[in-house]
């Protein structure tokens, strides 16, 4: 599951010629650890739903990769 | 007129001109009994309603339907010649109540007087021997502005809307077709070029945005021919003339014309009668976005359609900006831009492109060829490989 993720983000940074990252870490934070805009965020939305079929900011934002893979486990 | 195959003649048409009944609400898709019924009300005075012949039941809301395609008699006067009849059609008091497309919403019902609607024909020898491509639909405004155009020259009409790129190469090239009037869409399919057509004199665009990538491929597909644009609407008729890419509104009755938040407004003089229009004091709004190129020669550019401006995160974008950048990447011959509903930034902007036959490219690499070159809001992050593009009604891209 963290691989997926891991995969959805490095499509959306190199999207924008940014360098991929080799990990993911549960405390990153996806704005100021992971470089995504809001726009980014919705993307990643999008996909995360496409892929898991949850919607991950369905109640209220959430602010780092743990929290996504909380609401994924679920 | 030429229309799939079958071909009919001015002294057709006079005939049928001076047969009894007419329509007034005519649902057809035969050209030649649309038009003929058309100019049959004009020239005895009668007013008629347009209808689109694939119109549902729930468009023809507050119309009776019992009246669609239910004959009426006319004792008609009885041409000798079309002279007559042209200068009848010209001095009718008939009005003629068109549709717009409603692609946002009911279709609204404005009725024009036949001057309104051929205040835009030139007539005269140097028009007399052209020979029209037909691509718009008949029952809206476009269409009726070329059909008159045509009709009063006594031209040829060749009917091409909703034909396939290569019947609509063949039919130029067949007729020796010398104008063309369409959607900046309708030039788009042309893409890729098959040949070049050159009996075309003369290619107007209109009704939507076009750009100098597009003007390239017109050129180098109709080489011998002159390029402008127009600008009418259901609402007004033809109003501007074209200066390159740009429109001049016209020195004389320029304070019937305003701009607001970069939409043009139109004074109410130069509207139809409708009661589904709603003014601003004295203005129309349009929905139309244009910018100054020159403001005080009152030369303007078309930017795009208020009501299609898509809400990405507080951010308008105009999708036909976006579409404008994708349509200029090399190997991309079609885009439509909309948007789609997200629950962290309201929309989210898409894109379905159309590619050029042998050309492969991803959506990383369309991605990252718009980086840079667009800001980061305005950069679809859903694109779509399509095999086709869809139309609307009226020959304009429909953003779903």
């Amino acid at each position: 599951m963290k691989n997926k993720l891991l995969v959805i983000i490095n499509d959306i940074r190199r999207a924008k010629n940014q360098p991929v990252v080799d990990d993911l870490h549960e405390n990153d934070n996806l704005r100021s650890d992971l470089g995504l805009t809001s726009f980014d965020l919705a993307e990643l939305t999008v996909r995360v739903e496409d892929e898991f079929d949850i919607d991950i900011f369905e109640d209220g934002l959430v602010n780092t990769v743990g929290e996504i893979l909380k609401k994924l486990e679920k | 007129m030429i229309d799939g195959g079958k071909s009919y003649s001015y002294s057709a048409l006079l005939q049928s001109i001076n047969a009894d009944d007419y329509f007034p609400l005519l649902k057809t898709t035969d050209l030649f009994s649309y038009f003929s019924n058309l100019v049959k009300a004009l020239a005895n005075n009668r007013s008629l309603t347009l209808l689109d012949s694939d119109l549902n039941q729930a468009e023809l809301k507050g119309m009776d339907e019992n009246l669609v395609n239910a004959k009426e008699k006319v004792s008609t006067i009885d041409f000798s010649s079309m002279v007559d009849v042209i200068d009848a059609v010209k001095n009718s008091n008939s009005r003629v109540t068109i549709f717009t497309s409603g692609t946002t919403g009911q279709p609204k019902k404005i009725s024009h007087d036949v001057q309104t609607l051929t205040r835009s024909v030139r007539q005269g020898g140097k028009y007399a021997d052209h020979i029209w491509g037909y691509a718009y639909n008949p029952t809206h405004m476009a269409g009726i502005q070329v059909f008159f155009q045509a009709f009063m020259n006594k031209n040829v009409i060749v009917n091409v809307f909703n034909r396939s790129r290569h019947e609509i190469y063949e039919m130029v090239d067949k007729y020796s077709i010398t104008h063309l009037s369409a959607t900046p869409t309708f030039y788009r399919l042309l893409l890729p070029m098959e040949k070049t057509c050159t009996s075309v004199q003369r290619v107007t665009l209109g009704g939507e945005k076009s750009d100098e990538h597009l003007y390239q491929a017109i050129r180098a597909i109709f080489p011998s021919a002159k390029i402008n644009n127009v600008y009418a609407s259901t609402e007004a008729g033809s109003l501007f003339a074209s200066k390159g890419d740009c429109f001049q509104l016209p020195a004389a009755n320029r304070d019937k014309f305003k701009i607001m938040d970069g939409e043009l407004l139109i004074h109410r003089s130069l509207l139809g009668c409708s009661n589904s229009l709603a003014l601003d004091g004295d203005f129309y709004h349009s929905g139309d976005l244009i910018e100054w190129v020159n403001q005080q020669e009152g030369l303007f550019r078309f930017k795009g359609r208020k009501n299609e401006l898509i809400n990405v995160g507080g951010y308008k974008i105009n999708p036909e900006e976006v579409e404008t950048m994708l349509n200029s990447i090399e190997g991309i011959r079609q885009s439509v831009v909309y948007g789609k509903a997200n629950s962290v930034i309201g929309n989210i902007l898409c894109a379905d492109i159309l590619l050029e036959q042998t050309v492969k490219m991803t959506e990383l690499d369309i991605r990252q060829l718009l980086n840079g070159k667009l800001q980061d809001y305005k950069i679809p992050r859903r694109i779509r490989f399509v095999e086709s593009i869809s139309v609307t009604r009226t020959g304009k891209l429909k953003r779903t």
